[in-house]
């Protein structure tokens, strides 16, 4: 009752242009009223926030693809946000961005507003990489987009890039990475194209369609980029995560560190405390039960001490920070033999992983659990 | 009820035919309330529900008031339907006078409609044939008749047309087993004679004997005798079922019912065995016994070796309600502690291997289903080995002996080549055949027990396009060439997955065999090398490559819980793999072996 720790704050916008094939999140191709209707239940959602009060540490916009909302939206978004959870002194604002539904003005809008952090979703600078993928952006715009940002003032700006892309080779790999190292971001987030259930890549992949590079391929792309990050003045900070010194992602640090998060929105899943809950995932759902006062919540799940150790050892390790031994009671042959196989290392309390442990996290974890 | 009035009929049919629903009908037309909309109300056991067979059969006491004004009293018996489970089919055929036999208007007859009335034939009962799914818009009753009268010489003029689903022609059917199905005979002055068709076992009861009183009678009180043992019991109950328990005075001359009598296990009242009077018995039992007797052996082991005693209390209480399981203690070097057990059949070993685990909540690993080998010596003595690993050194044995059955297999004529393919492929020697009919042929060949274990008779049935129905009987032992094929991980011969084969299939199962274990063993932290082996010689070898990468790219807010779960689940499958050296072996390698018949 009326704690005045700050809090990490989400919050989910769940639209986008189309749906990208590989892609599992809470997103919606709609346009139309539920847009604005769904802009107005978010509002309303904050102001009722059981968390009111807690001031935001961090601020994160994602989706879906909030620049997909027109900047006023945005903004009343954010100023609901704000008023419910006054932003700590330097708190980091970020927002999602999409490349190719962006241009100046939104971003000088989302600056001034007080957004000072923008992610964004380039993927690939492969024309046909981006096609298959079903993104809406082509790689003209991505230069433009990063341009467009810097001009608005954004002085903190991610790209995401993907890897072990269908049909796509380790010198195109490498291309994409001098061209996103070209641009001069502060951050960079590298992913490993991860085939989830329910997605059209899914059921491609199981016809045998989709031309994956196998385990060995991704292992070396992985290498590379690490190698091609540190060359270039990027300091690893979180298994898919890179960053100038000084520019890693507070709000993301949040979640490795197993710290609480407040979160609104369709779909949106936040935890504090022991309460880890998804909201209604459907816009018009979603919206109607904000409009009744409904309850939000589609799932509620207890995070009991069991739940919370495996989550923070899960976690942790993803960091090159270290996972902090203190309290997890962690399996000490699990440890040992993670160690003697060259996975581990030992050193303050903490145990971090090698570059070859990063491999192979979750045989790690699972030893150690 | 005296005796004239008593009617005790089964009901056989193909899979699928509609036997389960024309029960239904029936026990509804008799005015028995369906429990709890509970659909086939005669399969109890959730596994028989799920599995759709009936394991255990059920008999169910019915009134019927006929046409003719008079109440008759019907005791409907429910049959098995698999080959694992022949003899109990026909000592429920024995406890009856008459069976429906249900043919579907639109597949006529099939390969079990076959064995079940030629079963039903032997014993001399009045078949009543049914034609069922009349609902259906496609339903051909000519056709049926037709092949009920060509492929199983029946008279099928009065054919009865139904359907279990709408209710039509139910109540003909039930004024034909009036006026059709004879009433028992047998003399109620005589010494108590009851056939035990099958048993269960109650916690608080013991052993409930189902049985169909041949001669005399029986009720509380009486002092019976088991004529296979001579163990003598008192009863404390007896009742029908209605299909719930029911307590009554006194089962009749004719009656079919239960008893109960602290009859502490179930091998005490075994299926096929005579009830009679310790005071009074009769002088001969009734014909047919045969002891239950296992064929199929495995070895049980529990994943867990702390959880070998739970096994142990887990396999004596099954046996309890299932005297042809047998076991006795063994040990293996990678499994450790567990029991080899015997089974009537591959599907008796599957129904058992389940009911352990989810009735006792035990992971259990099972290795590769064996016979029982007669191996003789060189200094002339023998043994029986039903494990592989145990076979001795190949130096000191003169010849091996392997138990074979004569195989009875009917198909409609233009399946006899790929038959006789198949069973040449399973080292089949040829008998003969016999045409009952012009379209229906009867294949007889004599095979080692061993061949049909694997996957015969789904292969059968495949190749037959499901018309084959199979039997067999178990014959003499056999000469023949066998050895015995060790797998090794990383050089170590695993004692748990080493099989007997015919030699001249050593090296084509041997491969199939390393191949799949491929498939299912995962990849590990080192490489591990698969083998197999005749003595020091290598007939096969593969080679899984250690894992190279186990890591979730993304992990953010709305993932944790998921990645979570998925982390718990891979701890709960390495809990369920088996550490054999420094390698993770699952559950399913052990088995391997029945994957790979070719």
């Amino acid at each position: 009752m009326g704690s005045v720790e700050p809090i990490a704050v989400y919050v989910h916008t769940p639209f986008c242009p189309s749906k990208c094939g590989y892609c599992d999140f809470n997103s919606y191709a709609m346009t139309g009223e539920i847009v604005e209707r769904t802009v107005r239940a978010t509002v309303l959602e904050i102001e009722r926030s059981p968390w009111r009060g807690r001031p935001a540490k961090t601020v994160f916009f994602g989706g879906g693809t909030p620049t997909f909302l027109e900047a006023g939206q945005l903004e009343r978004i954010l100023l609901a946000v704000v008023a419910a959870h006054p932003p700590v002194d330097g708190a980091e604002v970020t927002s999602e961005a999409n490349p190719g539904t962006v241009d100046i003005p939104k971003f000088r809008d989302m600056r001034a507003m007080g957004f000072d952090r923008v992610s964004l979703g380039a993927q690939s600078f492969d024309s046909s990489d981006l096609l298959r993928l079903g993104r809406v952006h082509e790689p003209g715009h991505i230069g433009r987009a990063v341009q467009a940002a810097r001009d608005a003032g954004f002085e903190n700006l991610n790209l995401d890039l993907m890897f072990a892309l269908p049909g796509q080779s380790m010198r195109g790999w490498e291309q994409n990475l001098r061209l996103a190292l070209a641009m001069g971001p502060e951050h960079l987030s590298l992913y490993c194209l991860t085939i989830e259930p329910n997605t059209r890549y899914y059921r491609y992949h199981l016809k045998g369609m989709l031309d994956l590079p196998d385990d060995e391929a991704q292992v070396a792309m992985y290498d590379r980029a690490v190698e091609a990050c540190e060359g270039a003045g990027f300091r690893q900070y979180e298994v898919s995560n890179f960053a100038r010194p000084g520019f890693e992602s507070r709000h993301n640090l949040c979640y490795w560190r197993a710290e609480e998060y407040a979160a609104y929105g369709p779909g949106a899943v936040g935890r504090v405390g022991r309460r880890r809950w998804t909201n209604t995932k459907h816009p018009v759902r979603y919206c109607e039960a904000v409009e009744a006062g409904a309850e939000l919540a589609c799932e509620v799940e207890d995070v009991d001490d069991q739940a919370l150790r495996t989550e923070r050892l899960m976690l942790g390790l993803r960091l090159n920070e270290g996972l902090e031994l203190d309290g997890l009671a962690v399996s000490e042959s699990g440890l040992s033999g993670c160690v003697a196989a060259g996975w581990l290392t030992l050193g303050e309390g903490r145990a971090t992983l090698t570059p070859a442990g990063r491999h192979v996290l979750n045989e790690v974890a699972v030893r150690l659990l | 009820m005296d005796q004239s009035h008593i009617r005790n009929f089964c009901i056989i049919a193909h899979i699928d035919h509609g036997k389960s629903t024309l029960a239904d009908r029936i026990l509804e037309k008799c005015g028995l309330v369906r429990g709890e909309a509970q659909e086939q109300m005669l399969d109890t056991m959730d596994l028989e529900r799920e599995r759709g067979i009936t394991i255990k059969m059920t008999a169910v006491r019915l009134s019927y008031r006929a046409r003719n004004g008079e109440e008759y009293q019907f005791n409907l018996i429910d049959t098995p339907g698999h080959v694992d489970f022949t003899y109990e089919v026909s000592r429920a055929l024995y406890a009856c006078e008459g069976a429906l036999l249900v043919v579907d208007a639109t597949q006529g007859v099939e390969a079990q409609t076959i064995a079940n009335a030629a079963m039903a034939m032997n014993q001399n009962l009045e078949i009543i044939p049914v034609i069922n799914k009349m609902d259906l818009p496609h339903a051909d009753p000519e056709m049926a008749r037709e092949e009920i009268e060509n492929a199983l010489a029946l008279d099928a003029t009065d054919a009865i047309p139904c359907s279990a689903k709408s209710g039509m022609g139910v109540e003909e059917i039930l004024e034909a087993v009036v006026a059709r199905i004879p009433s028992p005979k047998g003399d109620p002055k005589a010494p108590l004679r009851a056939l035990i068709f099958d048993s269960h076992f109650d916690t608080y009861q013991g052993a409930v004997a189902y049985i169909r009183v041949k001669d005399g009678s029986v009720k509380p009180g009486d002092r019976i005798q088991m004529m296979s043992t001579g163990k003598t019991f008192d009863i404390d109950e007896v009742g029908v079922f209605r299909p719930k328990l029911e307590r009554g005075t006194e089962l009749a001359t004719g009656e079919v019912g239960f008893i109960t009598g602290a009859i502490k296990t179930i091998g005490d009242a075994s299926v096929g065995d005579t009830v009679t009077a310790a005071s009074n018995p009769a002088p001969e039992p009734l014909p047919g016994y045969r002891q239950a007797k296992p064929m199929v052996f495995c070895g049980l082991y529990p994943t867990d070796g702390d959880q070998y005693n739970d096994l142990r209390d887990a396999i004596e209480k099954l046996q309890m309600n299932d005297a042809s399981i047998s076991f006795t203690m063994e040990t293996s070097a990678a499994l450790g502690f567990g029991f080899r057990c015997g089974f009537l059949g591959l599907l008796h070993m599957d129904i058992a291997r389940e009911r352990l685990e989810r009735e006792f909540g035990l992971d259990l690993i099972l290795t590769a289903p064996s016979v029982d080998y007669i191996v003789h010596m060189t200094d002339g003595s023998n043994q029986h080995i039903s494990n592989p690993s145990e076979m001795p050194d190949p130096n000191h044995t003169d010849f091996i002996e392997e138990p074979t059955v004569e195989a009875t297999i009917m198909v409609p004529t233009e399946y006899v080549g790929v038959v006789m393919t198949l069973c040449q492929d399973r080292r089949g020697t040829y008998k003969k055949t016999e045409w009952p009919t012009p379209n229906r042929a009867i294949v007889y060949y004599t095979l080692p027990l061993a061949e049909i274990l694997l996957d015969f008779f789904d292969k059968l049935k495949s190749m037959t396009r499901g018309y084959a129905s199979f039997d067999y009987d178990l014959s003499e032992y056999q000469q023949s060439e066998l050895v015995k094929v060790d797998i090794l991980l990383n050089g170590d011969p695993v004692d748990a997955l080493s099989f007997i084969v015919n030699k001249q299939f050593s090296y084509p199962r041997g491969k199939a065999i390393v191949e799949q274990l491929r498939k299912v063993v995962p990849r590990q932290q080192y490489e591990v090398k698969i083998q197999a082996a005749i003595g020091s010689r290598v007939i096969a070898a593969d080679v899984i490559k250690p894992f190279r990468k186990n890591v979730i790219a993304k992990c953010y807010g709305g993932d944790v819980s998921r990645k979570r779960k998925l982390l718990d689940k891979q701890k709960e499958g390495k809990k369920r793999m088996k550490n054999i050296g420094a390698i993770e072996v699952p559950q399913e390698a052990f088995l391997s072996v029945l994957k790979v018949a070719e």
